[in-house]
């Protein structure tokens, strides 16, 4: 699904490159994060992979960069949408504000897609549905809560039904409930093996549990690549910037005090239990 | 024709709603603030300056038909052609390299002001009869009591309140494209005229 | 679900259910009939024939007539008693105090208003039963750009949201001690520390925005589909096309009589 080979890109005017001869492979229906340290690259590389990386911040771009059979720097960027899609952190910049109520903002990208009207309903009401935003399909995309209009961003992408989805930092304005619920959503669209999710996230915990494969990025190239357990469980994760989650910490601190045996370290809270039991 | 589609990206058409909004927001703050300033034209300034005239000519024209015919202000619309002229002439001071300096700007100002109170007299003497409904109409009253005509009158008013207005509204557009991150600014290819 | 800053009343009538475009090309001969027609009474016997008819048929009569009153009276008074009192070497009709109304000057009055009048209640009757999604909607349908459609819509949704934030840093920076009364040049001191960051702000969202819009395909070239179906009719599509014949004879009748 993805085949990124030795990506080197250098934003217009910058002097050193945000992304060093990356490369990756992702197989369809993976639910893959990225983590790293703020500068990192994190979301470079989400704009790499949906094109907004040549196509709309220019810039100088070496390497081999594609996703879904489609070289990114070959085709243009009206051809990706649909194909590859992008949710992030803001919820407000997200609405375009072309329609009135919630249901037409979800409609507006299949409108433009082209998809007969028909379709067009059937797949808003059950994007609205995964997302939990079925009552509020009459109500004015400017009249809801950041949650809510997050989740309407969501819910806007995974209408148009896009083979790649990338989130960089979706959850950061939702709560617990709504965080488990995007995090659940993903898994479940992942599963079906027609999307594959590509997440960038700080919530350590919820990755623990939900993603397939973790990739930590620090200063533009993969620092680690593996299962979950493993990277967010290892040393690495401090080299690259970053905190390991509580259990993790607590684990450590019990094998430091002798309490506990060696690794690997639990990530998550089920994992601690049984490490510590 | 080719010239104006390039003008015409995603970013340049994403920036029109986001200006003509905040002319509505700038105008009511300055409105409320009690300031014998207009400042409702700031948005379309800017979308001159960074986007080109053809950007701004449309940001005005748009930014008064919708006041006006929204009914929020109905006086807005029938200006519509002052607007886009106001944003026409930001874009080519802008492309002219004007706003690099701090007294061509106010130069600017002054000079998109008198061609904004000329279009303006004709338009609000034929459809509003020379008055603007506002507490400008002393000036209006000033000028008849002289035994000016009704299109001298109206451009009398216009002159003394335009050119002042756009002054300013050229000199805030001034600063804020200096506080502008220069990554941001090498977007617009027609910004480089500009700082 | 509310509408942004524009004026639209919901309502279930027959004005409300008429296609959009029948309704624009109403208020767009209205708007000539305001120029062409003759004499300074022929306004206000089209307002009361027409256009207050209309407003009832759409169960918008009180709102319209409250909107009309606030937008025409600031006019009219100013007309009335500049251009009734201060009409330059005029024949004098009544005496107040020192001033004099003149016949011409109210006459002028009068026609300015008439005018204004049909003008501004013509735009209302459209604004105030026309959804301004639906009217863009089906302009797009008639081959209006997209672009433009999106940036009427997209403006009357977010105008909210500006003045709003506008008021949010108006009140931070009072917290922090900025001064907003009192004399001239104190407020004009505070125009910069309000102004300045309220623009900064909004025009760094714009890339997000760009990009957002561009993720939901709307840069494709391909034909389009619409969600939203407007109700028209063969009479309808008639109608309009009568009521935009009207235009040029009234002009022609305008410039004869």
């Amino acid at each position: 699904m993805i085949a990124v080979q030795d990506l080197t890109y250098t934003y217009p005017g910058a002097k050193d490159p945000a992304l060093s001869r990356l490369s990756l492979t992702v197989p369809a229906g993976q639910v893959c994060a990225v983590i790293g340290a703020n500068g990192a690259g994190k979301s470079t590389l989400c704009h790499a992979l949906t094109g907004f990386i040549p196509h709309f911040f220019r810039g100088t771009l070496q390497g081999e960069l594609r996703v879904a059979d489609l070289s990114i720097p070959d085709t243009p960027l009206a051809e990706l949408a649909g194909t590859i899609g992008l949710v992030f952190q803001n919820p407000f910049n997200q609405i375009t504000g072309a329609r009135f109520s919630v249901l037409e903002e979800v409609a507006f990208g299949l409108e433009n897609l082209g998809i007969p009207r028909e379709e067009i309903l059937d797949r808003c009401r059950s994007a609205l549905e995964l997302t939990g935003l079925q009552n509020l399909a009459d109500r004015s995309p400017f009249d809801l809560s950041g949650g809510q209009m997050q989740r309407l961003a969501i819910a806007s992408m995974l209408a148009m039904r896009p083979r790649l989805l990338v989130l960089d930092e979706p959850t950061s304005q939702l709560d617990p409930a709504g965080t488990e619920a995007v995090f659940l959503h993903l898994r479940q669209l992942a599963s079906t093996g027609q999307t594959t999710v590509l997440l960038v996230e700080h919530k350590l915990e919820w990755i623990a549990a939900f993603a397939d494969r973790v990739l930590v990025l620090s200063a533009g190239s993969l620092a680690a690549d593996g299962p979950p357990r493993q990277v967010l469980g290892s040393a690495d994760l401090e080299r690259a910037g970053l905190r390991p989650n509580r259990y993790t910490l607590v684990a450590r601190r019990a094998q430091e005090l002798g309490l506990a045996s060696a690794a690997p370290l639990p990530v998550t809270l089920e994992q601690a239990v049984e490490f510590l039991g | 024709m080719a010239r104006i589609k390039q003008d015409f990206g995603t970013l340049t058409l994403v920036m029109i709603p986001v200006a003509i909004a905040l002319n509505i927001a700038v105008g009511q703050l300055i409105y409320s603030l009690k300031i014998p300033l207009y400042l409702d034209s700031i948005g379309t300034v800017l979308v001159g300056v960074l986007a080109g005239p053809w950007a701004g000519a449309l940001t005005g024209l748009l930014a008064n038909l919708i006041w006006g015919l929204s009914g929020l202000n109905v006086a807005y619309a029938p200006f519509a052609a002052v607007a886009a002229v106001i944003g026409l002439m930001a874009g080519l001071f802008g492309e002219g390299g004007w706003l690099r300096r701090w007294w061509k700007v106010i130069l600017a100002g002054l000079l998109t002001g008198l061609v904004a109170a000329a279009i303006s007299a004709p338009i609000s003497a034929y459809v509003f009869g020379g008055v603007t409904g506002s507490g400008q109409d002393v000036l209006v009253a000033m000028f008849r009591g002289m035994g000016l005509g009704i299109l001298p009158a109206s451009f009398g008013q216009g002159v003394t309140s335009d050119p002042l207005d756009k002054m300013a509204t050229y000199l805030l557009v001034w600063l804020i494209v200096r506080g502008l991150p220069s990554r941001f600014k090498a977007r617009f290819p027609r910004a480089g005229g500009v700082v | 679900m509310s509408q942004g800053f524009s004026l639209y009343l919901a309502r279930d009538s027959g004005l409300h259910r008429l296609h959009p475009l029948t309704k624009l090309s109403l208020a767009a001969t209205l708007l000539v009939a305001a120029f062409a027609l003759p004499g300074p009474w022929s306004s206000y016997a089209v307002f009361l024939l027409v256009l207050l008819p209309l407003a009832a048929w759409g169960r918008i009569l009180p709102g319209f007539l409250r909107s009309v009153a606030r937008s025409v009276l600031p006019f009219a008074l100013s007309l009335f008693l500049i251009q009734g009192l201060l009409w330059p070497g005029g024949s004098p009709v009544a005496r107040l105090g020192p001033l004099s109304l003149k016949a011409e000057g109210l006459a002028f009055a009068l026609a300015s208003t008439g005018r204004i009048l049909m003008i501004v209640s013509s735009f209302l009757l459209l604004a105030l039963s026309t959804r301004p999604d639906l009217l863009m909607i089906a302009l797009a349908q008639r081959g209006f750009p997209s672009t433009l459609s999106y940036i009427v819509v997209t403006t009357i949704q977010i105008v909210p949201y500006f003045q709003g934030k506008a008021r949010a840093i108006l009140d931070a920076q009072r917290s922090r001690g900025l001064e907003t009364e009192g004399g001239l040049r104190r407020r004009l001191r505070a125009l910069l520390p309000l102004v300045v960051p309220l623009v900064l702000s909004s025009i760094l969202d714009i890339e997000e925005r760009a990009i957002a819009l561009e993720a939901r395909a709307f840069g494709r070239h391909g034909t389009k589909t619409s969600l939203q179906v407007l109700s028209d009719s063969r009479a309808q599509s008639v109608l309009r096309w009568a009521i935009l014949a009207l235009a040029p004879l009234l002009l022609v009748a305008g410039l004869v009589l």
